[in-house]
């Protein structure tokens, strides 16, 4: 129902240094966006001023097209859920999902239909006499939605809402709020978290956001983009750490070969060669680079393969045994861990060498300044 | 670890402390029940010096009777009643509303605004007799029930303000920003949110402003003169004769004086739920 558009947006507290620069972000109808970063990256703050609870100090905030700058939260038409879900504690939980309907003067009978539907959907049907105090954590938090989603929003914004809950729930509720955005297409929402999973499984678009040195230097986003985008095509050495987990190994090497087909590079360590299908064109043989892979896209190779190219030997120094994977810690003694994902079955021990091919593909390219190079061919 | 339950204590503590504190308690009763007894007795038992023995016949019915009758303790009722509704009521609702603004608003000198309001609870309240009285005398409310309900407003409004900032301060903000998204504006946050939720907090602060301003003798004796405008507690004083004193009528008096503030304490007591925002956030 409403698009939000955020335009050179900054956000700092009294005289002190910007928490959020530049952000320009355009978040279409019916889409879901999660913001995503570390802590302190300012991905509350973001949200708050999307709500109307922060002010923009510089730059533009349009919802729907029309600018907020100056609107007070009670008049954006947003619905928000909390993170500790601020249910009013002296309402039943019909009277707090009703609250906002009451304000807006909708007929009682409306309001009854309203809130006995998003009810029904909620599960809540048999708690609407009970006060917050007598209800679950899960139950709150359903509450919570409820109360959102009975006005019908154009804007819905969650800070938050999951970190409260233990996994289980955790993983219910993630999968209810997919499916209520489903049934409530017409409305945008912003979903903040620190939590990879939901933001991977929940978005349509993530927003990754810098901190601390990053965002002063290049601002606070880091990326935007689709979530396999930015787990495939990360276009910085930061969101390439952030996103996936455990974290893709970041080596040192050297530019040894350019050609159209792409770049080789050497090993700092160990001197191994890989080729990665990266763009040369910006890149001089003999540069410093860090060469990106993630632990699951090393493939283990018989010892004896030939010919050795893309082969990573290294003596395994621990094993991590999750039972249907392991994950397996790969260094000599003073070098940095590279860690490779195995099966669970794989019946390697502690102190035997192994070797493991990384595939051109699945390799990534960092200059010094952390950029990523741009890749020849796009993602599958 | 402090204090150590009663019941691990050793027993010859133990029956010291058993013994004394009803006799400690008996200490700290006396005066009540002096004044208790004496209101029951008749002024012949008086004459004749038996002040702490068991009264010989109960004139609770004619002492009572007496001291609603011969004096105007009635209009004194009235006058004390007419003060302190006004001023418990008037003395709340601005201090809700500042103590609302001063947590709730973010604005430049709302520490110094806040600290004016803490430090003048420090001021002694006696060096300001003679100024308050020239100050009535001047807007013509000497010796007029206004007066002490404005004084008393003026005076509890700090106390309170200060009190009920805290409480509003302790709520989750959240519950304030949720009611905004919600659609509300500043009132209905102010009367549809956080009042409900400091109930309790109004409850114990007008029984404590309401005893402090029925009980005032002070003001009132700055603020009046003669019956027309003096609340009870002048009355109760007026009772004195000049040469002799009825203290079975004095006492009676002030047992109905008292009453009031005892039938508040239980009429608010209900209101003392703890806990009242257990719920509104992760449990």
């Amino acid at each position: 129902m409403a698009s939000i558009s955020l335009q050179g947006a900054q956000k700092s507290y009294g005289d002190h240094q910007p928490v959020i620069r530049n952000v320009d972000l355009e978040i279409g109808e019916n889409e879901f966006c999660v913001f995503l970063g570390p802590s302190g990256c300012g991905k509350s703050t973001l949200l708050r001023m999307i709500a109307g609870l922060e002010d923009l100090s510089d730059g533009q905030l349009k919802i729907g097209g029309r600018l907020m700058n100056d609107v007070p939260a009670a008049e954006r038409g947003v619905a928000m859920v909390f993170q500790s879900y601020a249910l009013f504690p002296h309402m039943t939980v019909f009277e707090n999902m009703a609250f906002g309907l009451k304000l807006a003067k909708t007929p009682t009978a409306t309001i009854a239909a309203k809130v006995n539907q998003a009810a029904r959907i909620l599960q809540l049907e048999n708690l609407l006499d009970r006060y917050p105090k007598a209800l679950s954590g899960g139950q709150r938090q359903r509450v919570a939605i409820g109360r959102a989603i009975v006005r019908e929003p154009g804007v819905f914004l969650f800070d938050e809402p999951l970190s409260n809950l233990d996994a289980t729930l955790r993983g219910q509720t993630r999968i209810e709020i997919a499916r209520l955005h489903k049934q409530f297409a017409a409305a945008s929402v912003v979903y903040v978290t620190h939590d990879q999973i939901e933001a991977m499984t929940l978005a349509d678009k993530i927003v990754l956001l810098h901190a601390g040195k990053d965002m002063e230097q290049h601002g606070s986003i880091a990326q935007i983009g689709a979530p396999l985008t930015l787990y495939h095509r990360p276009v910085s050495r930061f969101v390439a750490g952030f996103i996936g987990s455990p974290r893709m190994n970041f080596l040192p090497a050297q530019v040894s070969a350019i050609d159209s087909a792409g770049v080789e590079v050497a090993l700092d360590q160990t001197g191994e060669k890989l080729r990665v299908n990266v763009s040369g064109d910006q890149l001089k043989p003999g540069q410093a680079v860090t060469l990106g892979i993630r632990p699951e896209h090393l493939e283990s190779a018989p010892p004896s393969a030939v010919p050795p190219t893309q082969i990573i030997r290294r003596p395994i120094s621990l094993i991590e045994a999750l039972g249907e994977h392991s994950y397996l810690h790969l260094n000599a003694p003073e070098q940095p861990v590279l860690i490779a994902k195995a099966p669970g079955d794989a019946t390697v021990k502690v102190g035997e060498t192994v070797s493991f091919v990384a595939p051109a593909h699945a390799c990534h390219l960092f200059t010094e300044n952390g950029f990523a190079v741009p890749h020849l061919e796009s993602h599958p | 670890m402090f204090p150590m339950p009663v019941e691990h204590w050793k027993p010859l503590n133990r029956r010291i402390y058993k013994l004394s504190l009803p006799i400690a308690l008996l200490i700290w009763l006396l005066p009540m029940i002096a004044v208790m007894v004496t209101s029951i007795r008749s002024t012949e038992e008086l004459t004749e010096g038996n002040y702490w023995g068991w009264p010989k016949h109960f004139a609770l019915w004619a002492n009572y009777h007496e001291a609603l009758t011969t004096s105007p303790m009635l209009h004194y009722f009235f006058n004390s009643v007419m003060i302190t509704v006004p001023a418990v009521a008037g003395a709340i609702a601005l201090a809700a509303m500042a103590g609302f603004s001063l947590a709730v608003y973010n604005f430049r000198g709302n520490t110094a605004l806040f600290a004016t309001f803490v430090a003048g609870n420090f001021v002694p309240i006696q060096i300001l007799m003679i100024p308050v009285r020239d100050l009535s005398l001047h807007m013509g409310l000497f010796n007029t029930l206004p007066a002490l309900i404005l004084f008393h407003i003026a005076f509890q409004t700090g106390f309170c303000t200060l009190f009920l900032r805290n409480f509003i301060k302790q709520l989750p903000y959240e519950l304030v920003e949720a009611a905004r998204i919600e659609g509300a504006g500043e009132w209905t946050v102010f009367f549809r949110i956080v009042l409900p939720l400091i109930r309790p907090a109004l409850a114990a602060l007008s029984i404590l402003v309401f005893t402090f301003v029925w009980n005032d003798y002070f003001w009132a004796l700055c603020l009046t003169q003669g019956d027309e405008a003096a609340p009870l507690t002048v009355g109760v004083a007026a009772l004195k004769g000049q040469w002799t004193t009825a203290w079975n009528l004095v006492s009676a008096g002030s047992i109905l004086a008292a009453l009031p503030s005892v039938l508040m304490f239980f009429a608010m007591q209900r209101h003392f739920v703890a806990g009242l925002t257990f719920g509104a956030t992760k449990g």
